[in-house]
């Protein structure tokens, strides 16, 4: 009987979590309503992405107190008539409106759901595509920007924006209203799985063990993280294996150059006959790129100095090398609060004086 | 959904739970056919479509042999073999072969561009084709009758544990097993787990860690010295096996489990004396596979001497092709091929312990070396990969692995061989002993496992 009970129980509870991992909203649901200062919480976003990645017990000789984002307010606001659509990843979400200089309405666009748009005619409205450096050869290699899938669906499914606030989270809801095949085959699954299993902070000392035993007995991070040259930094695997296509070290061909450079040009000739008064591509350098360079293999500077290249650039490489201060975060692949400010005085900079280049 | 995921495990536990909770055999059958689709579709959903395609050709062609007599019986046979070496020609070879007549074309001044194919390789795909490739030649041979149920027959081609890797099984084996109801048998779950924990436990800890220093030798070629290299090539030789048959031990654990018994895929390859002998211990539902289909119907050894020696080497150029559309790919084959044929060992015959452990040896080196071909980009770089080596140069030692890791390495290696040559069987009878080694080996695998969702290697074939 209690075989029995266990058995279906077991059933259950797998079916349950496979389903849980699979669906988005699901996962969604999770990520918003878990505390992560209790005992169940997820220490994922304590210590930085990569702690989490390589659960290195070396948190707090990697890892300063946890910054507080603190934004500064723009110079220069007196006109507020440009619609800024930022086309971007996790640099900047959550990024405010109030930060960029001149802005009516900024509308941040998550590139893993497609471009969306609506253009008000009354205003300048800005495209500018953020892209971690990361992505830029494996999404840029493609011209999936050019499928405005979400749009399309909001119109089918008839969503009003009043319900939703901006319409970015309108566009939002209707990719999880939407049923899709994929979903059934979340790519993500291992990673909600483990999130939904084993990411608590009373599991923590597990996985601490682990990277103690990987650290101190092999000298190396475990998992998808590796130490920098100087042992002060955690970079994700993938930014410097030499196989890798968002790789800072992995070796460029001229063919790979100029497909895409040729890409942002069909990006830039598309969005700007479909309105938009200027597209700007503002590529964010990995953490090896800038903290490591030696052996560079210079995507960014390559696509930005192409003479072929239209699309207008907002040039964060150059800046950040030069910079003498520390712009990234010790174990995170994100830049750290001095990097996020450097990069929105830049872009301040671009909007308010347009014509520079 | 490879096997070292958490999807897998918790599939895995839905999925046995479930099947021994049902109390007659049709439902069973449905269940771990619905299963299998799910296992194969979580890797790219459409391509059930060329897979269920195929089956519903050869569930038919099967009955259409079975009840046609003479040259009729010939057309269904050849139909069957069409749809699945033309499915394979088409998404494996299709793009190898046109890029090599754009290469000629252009080698004699006169580009042609032909258009190529983007689509992705659909997973598995070598493995299930051979596999019901062998159920229609049964049935011709009429040493099958042909399956009228079509689920079972479905469940043939895509039952999960070795639907993307392997053994490619035969009819006579699996079949049978699909139609009769098997109770729960707590003896097979334990031999199960336990060869399914071998598994994990030589893809985790060895394989994945081998393959660290395999990517670094491999792809810095040029800059590491020649010690580095011959320790990357007999990594390679280490981690191709930890990998595939890894890969084997979780699969025919996972059947075990549900009493059903797959057939065995590898016995300690690299305790061979000769090449001869590597070819019945490595991937032997291959060798077998070929021996059966194809190097028998050409004559075997049975049409003199010449006819045989063109035999191997047709069946060696043939593997090496089947398990890539790359040249090398088919030069790993063909010097397998070349090398049974001129090394027909005699340091291997006698008594001797020390001839024995040099034929042995000797043996792995060619293997090993022979596998360079099989990992390198290309064959360019497989020969400066061997030249590197054979010039005892210096340059960077560095292959990832600190020192301590290495000996620990080195030191799983020989725990792996030692074990599959003196305890080959996963039976233990005593519970207390089973849940303590079941523990042991979560807790090991956990520990010295190297995560990284790697792909199983076979799983490109």
């Amino acid at each position: 009987m209690a075989k029995r009970f266990l058995s279906f129980f077991f059933i259950i509870f797998g079916l349950l979590v496979l389903w849980m991992s699979t669906s988005r909203s699901c996962m969604q649901f999770v990520a918003e309503h878990r505390d992560n200062n209790t005992w169940y919480g997820s220490y994922q976003m304590l210590h930085g992405d990569l702690v989490s990645l390589c659960y290195l017990d070396m948190v707090k000789r990697f890892n300063p107190p946890r910054e507080k984002i603190i934004f500064k307010k723009p110079a220069n606001t007196l006109t507020h008539n440009i619609n800024l659509y930022l086309h971007g990843d996790s640099y900047t979400y959550q990024v405010p409106d109030s930060v960029f200089s001149g802005i009516n309405k900024l509308y941040w666009i998550d590139r893993n759901h497609g471009m969306n748009y609506h253009l008000d005619s009354t205003k300048r409205n800005i495209l500018l595509i953020e892209v971690s450096e990361r992505y830029l050869r494996p999404y840029f290699s493609g011209l999936q920007m050019l499928d405005e899938v979400c749009d399309s669906m909001v119109k089918k499914k008839k969503l009003a924006l009043g319900k939703y606030g901006t319409y970015n989270q309108m566009i939002y809801a209707s990719v999880l209203q939407g049923f899709n095949l994929n979903d059934l085959f979340n790519k993500y699954i291992n990673q909600n799985l483990q999130c939904n299993l084993f990411n608590y902070n009373f599991m923590m000392p597990l996985f601490e063990s682990k990277a103690a035993l990987n650290y101190y007995a092999f000298n190396r991070a475990s998992g998808d993280v590796v130490i920098s040259k100087d042992r002060n930094f955690l970079f994700l695997k993938e930014t410097v294996s030499l196989t890798d296509p968002g790789s800072s070290y992995i070796p460029l061909t001229p063919d790979d150059i100029t497909r895409l450079v040729n890409n942002f040009n069909a990006i830039y000739d598309h969005y700007k006959s479909a309105g938009f008064s200027e597209v700007y591509l503002s590529a964010i350098p990995n953490s090896a790129t800038i903290m490591q360079n030696h052996g560079y293999n210079n995507l960014i500077p390559l696509i930005q100095n192409n003479p072929k290249l239209r699309m207008k650039i907002i040039d964060v490489y150059s800046p950040f090398l030069k910079s003498t201060k520390v712009l990234y975060q010790p174990c995170d692949t994100h830049w750290n609060n001095d990097g996020k400010l450097f990069w929105l005085d830049l872009v301040n900079e671009k909007l308010q004086n347009p014509d520079t280049n | 959904m490879t096997f070292i995921s958490l999807q897998f495990l918790v599939f895995f536990m839905v999925v046995t739970l479930w099947f021994f909770r049902l109390k007659n055999q049709n439902g069973r059958i449905w269940l771990l056919l619905i299963a299998s689709c799910y296992f194969y579709m979580s890797f790219i959903p459409e391509y059930i479509l060329i897979l269920g395609g195929t089956i519903i050709v050869d569930y038919f062609a099967g009955i259409q042999i079975e009840k046609s007599e003479g040259s009729n019986r010939k057309f269904w046979l050849v139909l069957s073999i069409i749809a699945n070496i033309g499915t394979l020609a088409v998404f494996k070879y299709y793009n190898f072969f046109i890029d090599n007549i754009h290469t000629g074309f252009l080698f004699f001044g006169k580009p042609l561009q032909l258009q190529l194919l983007k689509m992705a390789l659909p997973i598995g795909l070598s493995f299930h084709t051979f596999q019901a490739l062998s159920y229609t030649i049964e049935v011709y041979r009429r040493k099958q009758p042909a399956e009228r149920n079509f689920v079972v027959y479905a469940l043939y081609v895509m039952f999960y544990p070795q639907l993307v890797a392997g053994p490619i099984e035969r009819p006579q084996n699996v079949i049978p097993q699909l139609k009769e109801f098997r109770p729960y048998n707590w003896d097979n779950v334990k031999e199960g787990l336990a060869r399914m924990c071998w598994g994990f436990f030589k893809k985790v800890v060895i394989a994945d860690r081998l393959a660290m220093v395999v990517e670094r030798t491999f792809g810095h070629t040029a800059e590491t010295s020649s010690a580095a290299l011959f320790i990357g090539a007999v990594f390679y030789s280490f981690q191709i096996y930890c990998d595939f048959s890894g890969y084997s031990d979780i699969a025919l654990g996972a059947a075990k489990v549900m009493n059903i018994r797959l057939m065995e895929n590898f016995k300690q390859p690299y305790l061979s004396g000769s090449l001869s002998e590597f070819w019945t211990r490595w991937h032997i539902s291959l060798s077998t596979w070929f021996r059966d289909y194809l190097y028998i119907p050409l004559g075997g050894n049975r049409k003199g001497e010449w006819r045989r020696r063109v035999n191997i080497m047709v069946v060696f150029l043939l593997s090496g092709l089947w398990h890539g559309a790359n040249w090398t790919f088919i030069i790993w084959g063909l010097l397998h091929g070349l090398f049974v044929l001129i090394l027909v060992s005699k340091i291997n015959t006698g008594n001797s312990a020390i001839r024995k452990i040099f034929s042995v040896l000797f043996n792995f080196i060619v293997v090993t070396f022979l596998w360079i071909f099989f990992r390198a980009e290309n064959l360019a770089a497989a020969w400066i990969y061997i030249k590197s080596i054979c010039s005892f140069r210096g340059g960077s030692n560095f292959i990832t692995l600190s020192p301590a890791e290495f000996i620990f390495s080195l030191l799983v290696i020989m725990i792996m061989l030692l074990r599959e040559k003196y305890l080959p069987r996963h039976i233990i009878s005593q519970n207390s002993r089973f849940w303590i080694y079941l523990f042991s080996m979560v807790i090991i695998c956990y520990f010295f496992g190297v995560f990284k969702e790697n792909q199983f290697i076979y799983f490109q074939f």
